[in-house]
């Protein structure tokens, strides 16, 4: 058995000009959530659709649970739960046809787990998937997933467009279920507080690279903001170590950098700073920080 | 996959059942007014094409749901064989087509037969099962539309295409209805996978999916082709729309006035009398004549080209033929109640199944029979040698001509009206053609026989036939003897008289073997087909030689196996253009990242 949930080689995907997968080098170990994120078109989706044999890669390996993915059985699948922003599922059918059906396929169903899960929301056997509000659906679905009995559940941004109360239930359910706790989690979201709360490992994609792949609160410790009173103009930005974004509000410089120790402090004074002060960031404004140092912008921006 | 069928089941259940009821309705107003089962064949392929119609959209619409990306992933992620996963969806399809199908046809029949006095045959039947299948096919066609690549994925509806053209009759078509269905089901198979961009992933796969492919390849160079002639008639130079047709042509022997033609006919005639002929020719009635018999019914075949039926107004019985009894069934125009049966000369079973002719006849494939009204009889009067097959019968003067596939016989009408015997021909002329290719015949009467000029120029423009007229005396004594001969001209050259045989040969074969499978022999139906002129093969080679230039050359940008890649070539080489076709739309360029310029993230 491997040691590995995903594992990639060099593998690559080419939209026609654009590359959605560089290269990437990826090993998931067995166990815990792990969360990836990245901004659109990072490479997220085009990567689960590999792994799971929906899409062939332009070049490289891409193996799921030790197996390559273009070579999935039905029992492999069995050991893969996925859910998806969507959460396809029938619209015309009962609640209660769909568990049977559900079931009556994974031999491993796990009934309390799936009692568990669905506890959290308010869905009647007899209703029409259709008639589910859209949290009700992603509750569902996760408490489908989950009493599959996978080894491996991957959950791409689940919690799309639900509000705050959807989205809370959705994480307890996530979070308090025995039956996650015996799976690997793949956890893709672009919500950092989801993933905060979540996640033990935290991977972060950016055109279709492999950028980080370390638990959040390290990543976090990485990242700091600073924030200095120089006046009249900052050090030229091509000079500023580590910098991920620069802004200067009502007179002040406000830097956030990545892998910088105190010495920042003395550089900034070193470029005329007569006040300098440092700061933790939150997971959410360090990947943000991370991934909009390299966005797209105009050329005149 | 019991769980599978059964959701889609549910999933268009209300929409079935009200089909149901709405093809119910329609078929009983229809049955009130008219009697279904004695249509002729344009109402039946309109009832056709609504049913598959029908089971397209449903494919389609079935199949077009599940192809977005996330739903598809839903419905292959999960712990079961795919081929079990499409077993399952389209077994639920084919379900519902048959509760809004053949539920109510098969209704209908039920009450026809039990309710009425009208006939419902054992073909009938048959009839039902094929509207069946070729609904199943439909919906298998759209599915496939769905399912294959959008490069390739209407090529399915080759399938449709061959079920309007075929030719084949009673069981036979059936049971290419069956064969159709089971090669959609292997591309269905064979496309239904997680990578829907990826070409099928075995030989049996590839096979099936490229030969539907070069087929419409093919086709489409038809239509092309069929475009490219619309341009020329609208140019005006086209050889069949010319002002003046090109003398010697074929199309002016078919336009030619009866005796401008005899006297053509004759004008490199040798025989003695030719002379005389031509001034005779310009003075008599000179009497045209064509196929008239187009369709000989065959036992237990679905449809009719026309309804099997005539009224005797005189008893105000309405004769209806049945293929179980082989002998008409009547019932009254008074009050629709059954009369009995009319058989041959009493209660004899007809040999074959009789369609209506003119002067009270019924014509078999061998025999014209006579219904007297008063006797209440049927009776055989003329009656051609056994293995010969009626193709035309029309009277001229005192006589009646009756042409088969092999001669043509004159007989004296008078003795139709006098006696109830069959007939004894006073005279006989061979054909010197086959009837597929007969455009028209013309009798001048002489003072002891007649002349009999026969044009074959039938399909002649695309090298399915020759182009010729040949002028034939028979005397008194009923001797035959040819008195001249002139090739026709066709005013195609072999770019546009071949243009679909020399793009692919063996397709050109193909499609004629699967039109005519299953058909039996029909005389307009034969052909002589010249042999192909040394220029069209030239052609022919010449694009077989691109083709393979073309397959080796993109070849090298694909991804397949060396053993592959050596079958291709020899595809591209046997089958031509449409076998580059084929491989061009279903192997993609490899995608490779050397040649890529910038790498910069796509939107995944």
């Amino acid at each position: 058995m491997s040691d590995f949930v995903i594992e990639t080689r060099a593998l690559s995907k080419r939209y026609g000009s654009k590359l959605a997968l560089d290269h990437l080098d990826l090993q998931i170990p067995r166990g815990r959530i792990h969360a990836i994120v990245g901004a659109n078109g990072a490479g997220k989706s085009t990567l689960f659709r590999i792994l799971l044999g929906f899409l062939p890669p332009t070049a490289g390996e891409a193996r799921i649970l030790g197996r390559d993915s273009g070579c999935l059985t039905p029992d492999d699948r069995a050991r893969i739960g996925f859910v998806n922003e969507e959460h396809t599922l029938p619209g015309w059918m009962p609640v209660s046809a769909v568990i049977a059906m559900h079931r009556r396929q994974y031999r491993r169903w796990n009934e309390a787990a799936f009692a568990s899960v669905l506890g959290h929301y308010h869905v009647l056997p007899e209703q029409k998937v259709g008639q589910l509000s859209r949290g009700e659906r992603a509750g569902f679905n996760l408490a489908l997933a989950l009493a599959q009995g996978p080894e491996l559940l991957v959950l791409d941004e689940p919690t799309l467009g639900l509000d705050v109360v959807a989205k809370r239930a959705f994480l307890e359910s996530l979070m308090y279920s025995n039956a996650s706790e015996d799976c690997t989690v793949i956890y893709c979201s672009h919500q950092m507080d989801e993933i905060e709360r979540v996640a033990d490992n935290l991977i972060i994609l950016e055109r279709g690279q492999l950028k980080n792949m370390s638990a959040p609160e390290d990543f976090c410790a990485r990242v700091t903001y600073w924030v200095a009173d120089i006046p009249f103009k900052g050090p030229d930005q091509q000079l500023v170590p580590g910098l991920l974004q620069v802004q200067r509000i009502d007179g002040l410089h406000h830097y956030v950098v990545i892998d910088q120790d105190e010495d920042f402090g003395e550089f900034l004074r070193a470029h005329g700073a007569r006040s300098v002060q440092s700061m933790p960031v939150s997971l959410d404004r360090a990947v943000n920080g991370f991934l909009a140092k390299n966005h797209a912008a105009p050329a005149a921006a | 996959m019991r769980d599978l069928f059964k959701a889609e089941f549910l999933r268009f259940r209300t929409w079935a059942i009200v089909f149901a009821v709405v093809h119910l309705l329609v078929l009983g107003f229809m049955t009130r007014v008219v009697d279904l089962a004695q249509q002729p064949d344009l109402v039946y392929q309109v009832i056709g094409g609504v049913y598959v119609l029908t089971g397209l959209l449903l494919g389609m619409y079935q199949m077009g749901g599940y192809r977005r990306p996330n739903a598809w992933l839903n419905l292959l992620h999960r712990p079961l064989p795919h081929w079990q996963v499409a077993a399952a969806l389209f077994a639920a399809g084919a379900v519902l087509l048959t509760i809004a199908i053949a539920l109510p046809t098969l209704t209908i029949a039920i009450w026809q037969k039990t309710m009425t006095a009208r006939v419902l045959d054992t073909r009938h039947l048959w009839l039902l099962l094929s509207a069946l299948l070729i609904a199943w096919c439909g919906y298998l066609a759209g599915g496939y539309a769905m399912l294959g690549h959008k490069r390739y994925g209407a090529s399915a509806l080759v399938f449709l295409a061959l079920l309007m053209a075929s030719n084949a009759v009673g069981l036979g078509a059936i049971v290419l209805q069956l064969l159709v269905l089971a090669w959609l089901a292997i591309m269905i198979v064979s496309a239904f996978k997680p990578d829907l961009s990826s070409p099928p992933q075995n030989v049996v796969g590839i096979v099936a999916t490229a030969l539907p492919l070069q087929m419409a390849g093919w086709m489409l160079f038809m239509l092309i082709c069929f475009g490219a002639e619309l341009v020329w008639i609208m140019q005006g130079t086209h050889p069949n729309n010319l002002p003046t047709p090109i003398p010697g042509s074929a199309k002016e022997a078919d336009n030619a006035e009866p005796k401008d033609l005899i006297i053509a006919g004759l004008r490199n005639s040798r025989a003695a009398d030719a002379p005389l002929w031509r001034e005779q020719a310009a003075i008599s009635d000179v009497f045209q004549m064509a196929t008239n018999v187009r369709w000989n019914p065959v036992r237990n075949e679905l449809t009719n080209k026309d309804p099997m039926e005539f009224d005797d107004d005189t008893r105000r019985i309405r004769w209806v033929f049945s293929h179980d009894s082989m002998r008409f069934e009547g019932y009254s125009l008074a009050d629709f109640r059954a009369v009995g049966r009319l058989g041959v000369d009493g209660d004899g079973a007809f040999p074959t199944p009789p369609m209506i002719g003119p002067m009270d006849s019924l014509i078999s494939r061998d025999t014209v029979f006579q219904y007297d009204s008063d006797a209440k009889l049927v009776l055989p009067r003329l009656r051609v040698p056994a293995g010969e097959t009626i193709t035309s019968i029309e009277t001229f003067d005192e006589r009646i001509l009756l042409m088969s596939d092999r001669a043509l016989y004159f007989y004296d009408i008078r003795e139709l009206h006098n006696g109830d015997g069959v007939l004894t021909p006073r005279a006989h002329v061979p054909v010197p053609g086959k009837t597929g290719n007969l455009e028209r015949v013309d009798v001048m009467e002489l003072l002891d026989g007649y002349l009999v000029s026969f044009v074959y120029s039938r399909y002649s423009h695309n090298g399915d036939g020759p182009a010729f007229q040949e002028v034939l005396r028979v005397d008194e004594h009923d001797r035959t003897v040819s008195v001249g001969r002139r090739e026709l001209g066709i005013g195609y050259g072999p770019v546009f008289r071949y243009s679909n045989w020399y793009i692919s040969p063996v397709l050109f074969k193909v499609q004629k073997f699967a039109v005519n499978l299953f058909a039996g022999y029909v005389p307009v139906r034969d052909f002589q087909r010249p042999p192909v002129l040394p220029a069209a093969v030239g052609i022919a080679v010449g694009m077989a030689l691109l083709s393979l230039i073309g397959g080796a050359w993109r070849l090298r940008r694909v991804a397949v196996s060396m053993p592959a890649r050596l079958a291709w070539l020899v595809a591209c080489f046997a089958i031509g253009p449409p076998a580059l076709f084929s491989l061009w739309l279903l192997y993609p360029e490899r995608e490779r990242l050397d040649d890529l310029p910038i790498a910069s993230a796509a939107t995944a």
